[in-house]
Formats: C-alpha cells, structure tokens, sequence
C-alpha cells in the first residue's frame, strides 16, 4: 500500500479533527524512536502515531485509514522486544499506539476469577491490582518485561509457566475493530443483547470459534480480552536441578515428560541452559576479546556456570500448596525421580533465592512480574536482540539431536547458544536469545544468516518457529503450504478489505 | 548510542564518564514505560532515552546549551526509575547530574529563574533559614494571588505547622549493651519541617542499643544543591559531611552513617563517585561505604517484641531514592510488619510521587499531576496510615491526601515505646484488624486464601 503524503495528511487531520489534537504526534522524534528495533534488519520509521482512547476511536482511525488508503500497525505497550519492538511491519504505516490511553482494566470478578482489560495493561498493573485487591488472585506472566501488555502478548502467542501458561488459551472473550471499522465481539459476546453473562467465562458456545483468528494475524484490533485468573496458593515451593554436561538435555526431557504428563507438577519445567542463565548476570566475558566473532570457549562457559552457580542444563518447576510442610513430600518425589539419574545436583527453593535467574523462574512460578532476566539483552553491547523459537516433541533424543544441530549454526555465525526449553508433556518451546552488536555490520549479518540458517534446518526436519521477530514473518509464511498462505489471504480480503490493518504483519499483505 | 567526542573533549574525565554512558545506551526503550514524564507526555524528549540523545548533543557541541534542551532536562524528576527498568543498566543519574552541572555552569537563565533557584539553594540546605522563610511564607499568604505560578505553589507547599526540632551535635548513649556506634545526618530541610523524624531514630536506635552521634561539623548532605547542578556547593555540603564523619570514624569508630531521609541517603552512598577526583576520595568512600538506610540498621539489629500490637492497615510508600536509588524496599516492609503493622503495597509503585527534591518547587505543575496520581493509588488501599522513608515525599504526599502521612521510624518507634507519631495526634483511627500479613511472602494457610487451600 502506497498511499501519497497527502493521503496521510488527510488521514492525520481527520484523527485530529474526530479524537483532538494530541491524538496525533507526528514529531521527528517520535517517528525515530517508533521505527527502531533490535533487529538485524533495520528501523521502520512511521508515518506517525496516533493514540485512541477508546475502541470508537479505534474504529474512527481504522474508518479513516480506508477512506485515505492509509496503513496502520496497531501496538499495545511495545515491549515486544527482541520480535520487532514498536516498529511497524514497513517504513510509512501509522502506528496506534493502544497503550497510552487505552490501558485499563475494566473488570476484575472475584468469584468468576477473571479480568477483562484493554490492550495497553501491563502485566505489572495487572499485578498490583490483583495484590491491591488481598492478593487472592494469581496472573499468569512472562519472564520478560513487566511493562509488556497482556493482551499484546496473548495475540502474539506468548506464554508464561504457570498451570495458565497459554496466555491466549487463558484468554475468553474478545472486542475486535475489524479491518472495515466494524466491531466483532467473540465467544459468548456475539450475542446480540445488551446484557453478557459468559462473554469471559465460556469460549465455546454457538457458531464457530473465531478468537484463534486474531491471533498472529492482521485481520482486527484487539480492543478488549478476558483473561482467566488461577487463585494464588498461599505457598509456591520451586525445586531446581543443575546437570553437569549439554548432552543431558536427553536425560531431562525424559525425565520431565512423565512429571507433565501427569500434570504431577504444576508449573512447566524450564530447562535453560548455562548461558541463558549466566547471560543474565553480565556482558559475555569473551565478546571484547574476540569482537563477538566466536562462540563463548568451553572453558569460559565452564567458569561461567560455576562463577554464577549453575549447569550446563538447569531444570526449573514448582508445586503450589497451603504449607511448605505439605508440599515437601511432592518435592520430595521429584527429588528421587532425577535423583536417578546420578548426575543432577539438587538446588532448593531457599539456595535457589540467593542464584539471581534462579529467582526470576520463582518469580515466573509464582505470577510475578520482574526484571531479571531483561539481563540478557546486554550479553553483548549494541542494542541487537531477536529470538528464534522453534519446538520439539518431549522426545529426548530428539531435543539433543535439535541442541548439536543448533549449537553447531551458532558456532558457524559466531553466535552465542543461549537456550531455554519451556517443557510441558508432549512439546517444548525451545526460546533460543541471540544478542549481537547492532552497530557492528559484521555481527549484524552474521546474526541475520545465523537466523534463516537455523530456520531453514530446523524446518527441512519439520520444526515450525512459534513466535518470530518481525523481520522474518515473511519468510516463515513462505515456509507455510500454498493454501495456507491462500485461506490467510482470502480471510485477510474478507475481513480488512483494503488492507489497511498492518499489511504484511505474519506475512499477511 | 554512538557519540562523537573529539579527543580534546575526552581528556577531560567528566566528558569520558559521560560519554561512556552515553555509549551503553542501546535504545530498547524499557525506560519510556516507567519515566513518569513520558508516560504523561509521550514526547520522547521527556523520555530517558530522549534525554540521553540531548545530552549527548549538548555535550559534543559543548558551550551554552540551547533552551529546549535545558527545558527537557530539567523536567527530569531525576527519579531513576528508568534504572531499575534499563535492561542494559545505564548509568542515568551521573550523565543527568553531568549535564545539570554543565547547564549551572553554561546556561543563563532568565533572571527570575536564577533568583529562584539561589533562594531555594541558599534556604533549603539551612534549616534555620528554612524556618525562617516559612514564617516568612505564612505571612505573605494574604498576597497569593498576586503571586506568579511558582511562588503560589511554594506558599501552597508551606505547613501550617511545622514540628521543628534542630539538633546540635552530641552523642545519645545506647540504652543497655552498646551494640553499634552510629552517626545520624541530622540533615538539613527535615529539621525544620519534621523534628520527630530524627528524634524517633534517636529513640528507636538507642532503644536498640545504638550509640548515636550527631557529628560536629556536619550537615546538609549536597543532594538538593547537586540536582540542581550547583555542584561546587553540593560538594562543599558533602566535604564537610566527610570531614565531620572521618573524624568520628577515627576517633571512637562508627559501625555505620544512619540516614534516615533516602534522598540524602542515595547521595551520600554515592560520596564515593562525587569525589572520585578530589584529594578527599579515599575518605569519601570509606563514609559512602559506611551508609545506611535507617531500616537497614534497624533490620540488621531486630525489632524487640513489640509493646503494643498495631495492626492498622499501612500502606507503604517506596521513595524513588530508596527503591531505584538504593534498592532498599524489603527491610521497611519487614520492620513494619515485625510491629505488627499489615502493610498494603501501592499500585504503580515504581512511579515517583512527585516530590523529588526541589521539583515539586520548580515544576509545580508535573508535581501536582504525578502527586494526585500518586495520591489515588495510595488511597485505592484503603489504609489507616501511609508510610515512607523520605521527607519529600511525606510533604507531597500530605499535600494530596487526607490520610496521616508518616515516617516508617515514627511509626516502629511507637510500636516499640516511643510516642504516636505527631501527625497521628488527633486522629480517630479504625479498629485495627487482627490478622497480620507480609507483602510477596503470605503465611501459610494465608489470609488471601479464597478458601481451596
């Protein structure tokens, strides 16, 4: 979409006619800082941002950008760092910025369990609210930046590691602007009465399930989601495993698939491995030595884990329960289960608290948002950041043989294996961090092959990524079946006809 | 952020400081969503990482600052919370004291600025001054109207009545067992506007078994002067402090410098850095390593059993100075649930109240947006009594609320046989609950319970 200046300037004085001036910011500044982004790609800058306040504001803008032809790319918080930021999808859409003013929390049921917020609440508000309130009530949340928003994140497929990890499998009920400015409410809320009783409580009833649609698509602006609530235990006891080799990865998935298969425990498992961990507590002590053109050395990782008190693979869960007392023998059952294996050293809750990214996984546990692990975007210096996300099954042989794969593309570019497999019973995500020096040419490059590399390998043995950084959305699109990318297509013409909501967003145009 | 510092420029080692920290500065943006400016704004101009930019700018051209930029820099609260946020750990305060230095020493303000800022520099740091100025204010309250914005708001600021109490050096002896010698800043603006703030340290640390000793020679810690870029006069205040106290450290010993105000706490942690270049560095670090939030003290010798069971609701108040600048937000909570206060945390605590030194005095307007604020997310708590640490911010916050703001040491002082706290006297209190809860750590088979477990 290719819109004259003048269609824009159209577009921007409608806004400001229809929502007040200081809906609009099309200052150079602001365009700048809106365009940049961690990737090895380079900045977006937008035509400008716009702030709604409400969801008729959201439809007034999404009107407006079909009369001018305008694109648009909608953000909540923009925290998404590391998968595109605030930028857009391309230079020139307007982006709306959904976290400034529609950021509230419009309803929290206390007996139902669930709130029901606005795109710019923030995992932390979230939080505070639900403490402010007593404290019953527990939000799953992302081990990333407290200030990301919930229903940015859910959209996108995040997770957290909670028994209501799948941010969008928790979620029910949502408000959407589709792309011709009309209002779709989903669930239980396409009722046609005033008064909805299970809009946020039941996703299933009548006529197709439509939420799935809005997920890593661009077919309509969230403007309003349900989210479950878990009631919070009185007590969270987290257990930890440091395993002393990379090949144990094999041993740990196998040992973990029974735990979760049985949903014996609770929590997922986090499976990081020494860098993801150590990554967090300081810049790799080999980048300025070997200007970030080598893997961390052996034997640099080997000081690193002892230096910050973890293996070469660490196992992370925990159980919920009214006591320590009465949550003990359950820990003690995990114990003896890897216990077998002779090669895992236990790490209690208490040990574990004084082993900073040992505390981010409790605070993960435990439903609260903290800041820890944000340390590894400064493992190398230069602002550089995206994530490779592939899975695979709870298939031990098959995870190794997926780590020797990856560690050995990471080597090739010069990229440091920092890695950590998000396990539940059958799948784990497998949250691989790359950090690199943006303002380096060189390791920018690198990074952006490393990237397609690992993409290309790991898809020609039928591993698809979850979430993808922005640069990258088309070319994992066109990794996808032709009548894929077709029904993509046709939902995409039948929903935002002009195209106007974030054309080329998930390879989408 | 690359910079473009020419050679000559970076000989000079506030310039290399600066422009190291300028350099780690990598644009992920986590600071915006916590900077309370830009939350308001959304000009990335009022932003950290915006600010950055303009000193990295001002810096390179050197010389007089262009007055957009001073604007935007000024209207920094200087709060940190962009700190704690910053994934990459940027070291803001010193490159924004950098630049306020070079604005006091290149930028001329207009007159009414610079007779403003050499009154409250002059006053402020004086609590006999201050005193007298604030009878000063009393009187002149007939003439507010007539009053330019900023002077309305400072005649706003003034108490009706101020609990002053001004210590002269001495030593408070230990009751029982000596168990620390300590020194207390007695400090400068608390005095004239909280006098039971120190007399409850005194009475709390002796109490415990402290030795207290207000040192000769000592004074104003140079906070309020440095955030303003005065730095010569912040580091004259802080000199002496460092004399004041060495002497103390070399005669009978300290085991520690209480600070019981968290600003001057932040700063004088921080004497280290400010003298890094001058003759008296050693002693300056040794001082700085010696500082201690008062509830640290306090949580490193244990409350007694407390006297009386104060189970009122206290919601606690993080003073940006405690929470980014020294990360001291565990021990006030520990302390006042120890009395057996129930403490409730308040929403949006990362956000600054408003107060921030001299700001609520030269930016009147952002101060009373982000007070208000504050304010209402305090009062969604429903508390019988708000608690912080820090003398900024129980003035802001009293100016916003009508709930009995006080010191935590106020408090844990009554709890453990002192006096109510002044700002109680007169005021009916709710029937206190039973039940007693500690934030981030519930009890077992805990109160939040919705009745499963």
């Amino acid at each position: 979409m290719n819109a004259p200046a003048k269609a824009f300037d159209d577009f921007f004085s409608d806004i400001q006619s229809a929502l007040g001036a200081d809906a609009v910011n099309r200052s150079d500044e602001t365009i700048l800082r809106y365009g940049e982004n961690t990737m090895p790609g380079g900045d977006r800058p937008p035509a400008g941002v716009v702030y709604p306040g409400s969801t008729a504001d959201v439809q007034a803008i999404v009107r407006a950008a079909n009369t001018h032809r305008v694109p648009l790319y909608p953000i909540s918080t923009g925290n998404n760092i590391g998968l595109g930021s605030r930028s857009a999808s391309s230079a020139g859409q307007v982006v709306i910025d959904l976290g400034r003013r529609m950021n509230r929390i419009l309803e929290v049921d206390e007996r139902m369990g669930f709130a029901v917020v606005e795109p710019g609440v923030s995992y932390q508000a979230m939080y505070d609210e639900l403490v402010r309130r007593g404290d019953k009530w527990m939000l799953d949340v992302t081990s990333g930046p407290p200030q990301g928003g919930m229903l940015g994140n859910a959209l996108d497929k995040g997770a957290g590691y909670t028994p209501y990890f799948d941010h969008f499998g928790f979620s029910c009920g949502m408000e959407v602007v589709l792309g011709s400015g009309e209002v779709l409410r989903t669930g239980d809320g396409s009722l046609d009465r005033d008064t909805l009783v299970n809009w946020h409580t039941s996703k299933y009833s009548f006529g197709p399930i439509l939420d799935g649609l809005f997920t890593q698509s661009n077919y309509g602006i969230v403007t309003r989601m349900g989210v479950w609530l878990l009631p919070r235990p009185p007590v969270v006891q987290s257990f930890h495993f440091a395993f002393p080799d990379d090949g144990d990865l094999e041993e740990i998935v196998e040992l973990c698939r029974p735990l979760k298969l049985s949903n014996f425990v609770p929590t997922l498992f986090r499976v990081a491995n020494d860098l993801y961990l150590s990554g967090s507590e300081g810049e790799s002590p080999d980048y300025r030595v070997s200007r970030g053109k080598r893997s961390l050395p052996d034997d640099a990782r080997r000081a690193l884990r002892e230096k910050v008190g973890v293996g070469a693979w660490n196992v992370s869960g925990a159980f919920y329960g009214p006591s320590a007392a009465a949550v003990e023998p359950m820990i003690q059952r995990v114990r003896d289960h890897f216990g077998k294996s002779g090669k895992a050293r236990y790490i209690s809750h208490d040990e574990a608290k004084a082993i900073p990214p040992l505390q981010v996984s409790i605070n993960a546990f435990s439903g609260i948002p903290s800041l820890g692990e944000l340390g590894l975007l400064k493992w190398r210096p230069g602002g550089g950041n995206i994530w490779f996300t592939p899975g695979t099954p709870m298939d031990g042989r098959l995870a190794n043989e997926f780590q020797t794969i990856g560690r050995s593309i990471h080597a090739e570019f010069g990229m440091d294996y920092m890695v950590m497999n998000v396990c539940g019973p059958r799948f784990a995500r497998g949250l691989h961090v790359m950090t690199f020096n943006r303002e380096d040419k060189d390791e920018c490059a690198r990074a952006d092959a490393c990237y397609r590399k690992l993409s290309e390998s790991f898809a020609s043995r039928g591993v698809f990524v979850g979430r993808a950084p922005l640069d990258y959305h088309a070319m994992h699109m066109g990794q996808t079946m032709e009548s894929f990318r077709a029904a993509c297509s046709g939902i995409k013409r039948a929903l935002d006809p002009n195209g106007v909501i974030a054309p080329g967003r998930y390879g989408i145009a | 952020m690359q910079t473009n510092f020419s050679a000559r420029q970076l000989r000079d080692p506030e310039i290399a400081e600066a422009a190291a920290i300028i350099g780690t500065c990598v644009h992920y943006g986590f600071c915006t969503n916590t900077c309370p400016t830009y939350v308001l704004t959304r000009d990335e101009n009022e932003s950290p990482r915006g600010r950055i930019d303009l000193i990295r700018a001002m810096l390179e051209r050197g010389g007089a600052p262009d007055a957009r930029t001073v604007r935007h820099l000024d209207n920094c609260l200087s709060c940190l919370s962009c700190m704690t946020t910053c994934a990459v750990k940027v070291d803001y305060v010193h490159l924004i004291d950098r630049a306020r230095a070079h604005i006091e020493r290149h930028f001329r303000r207009p007159l009414a600025d610079r007779v403003l800022r050499f009154l409250l520099a002059k006053t402020i740091p004086e609590p006999k001054r201050l005193l007298r100025a604030m009878q000063a204010a009393r009187f002149a309250r007939p003439l507010r109207g007539l009053l330019p914005v900023r002077l309305k708001a400072m005649l706003d600021m003034v108490p009706d009545r101020a609990d002053a109490k001004i210590l002269a050096p001495q030593v408070f002896k230990a009751e029982g067992m000596r168990r620390k010698r300590v020194a207390l800043l007695a400090g400068c603006a608390q005095q004239a506007l909280s006098g039971n703030i120190n007399a409850a340290t005194i009475r709390l640390l002796t109490r415990h078994g402290c030795e207290v000793v207000v040192a000769q020679g000592g004074g104003c810690c140079g906070s309020l002067t440095l955030h303003m870029g005065r730095e010569r006069e912040a580091k004259a205040s802080a000199r002496c402090n460092v004399a004041a106290w060495t002497r103390e450290i070399e005669g009978e010993g300290l085991d520690a410098i209480v600070v019981n105000a968290s600003g001057c706490g932040t700063t004088v942690k921080d004497y280290g850095h400010l003298f890094a270049q001058d003759e008296c560095a050693s002693a300056a670090r040794r001082v700085a390593s010696l500082a201690r939030d008062v509830s640290e003290v306090l949580c490193e010798l244990g409350l007694p059993v407390q006297v009386a069971t104060r189970a009122w609701r206290v919601a606690y108040h993080d003073p940006c100075s405690m929470q980014h600048g020294q990360r001291v937000t565990r021990e006030p909570r520990a302390l006042l649930a120890a009395a057996g206060f129930r403490i409730a945390d308040v929403p949006e605590g990362h956000f600054c109240c408003g107060s921030a030194g001299t700001y609520n005095l030269l930016q009147p307007q952002t101060a009373e947006t982000l007070g208000r604020r504050k304010a209402g997310h305090v009062a969604s708590t429903d508390p019988d009594i708000v608690a912080t640490g820090n003398i900024g911010c129980i003035m802001q916050l009293r100016r916003y609320l009508d709930i009995p703001v006080v010191h935590s040491v106020e408090l844990l002082d009554w709890a453990t046989g002192g006096p109510r706290p002044p700002a109680l006297e007169g005021r009916i209190l709710r029937e206190p609950a039973q039940e007693k809860s500690v934030p981030g750590a519930p009890a077992e088979g805990a109160a939040n319970d919705i009745g499963i477990w």
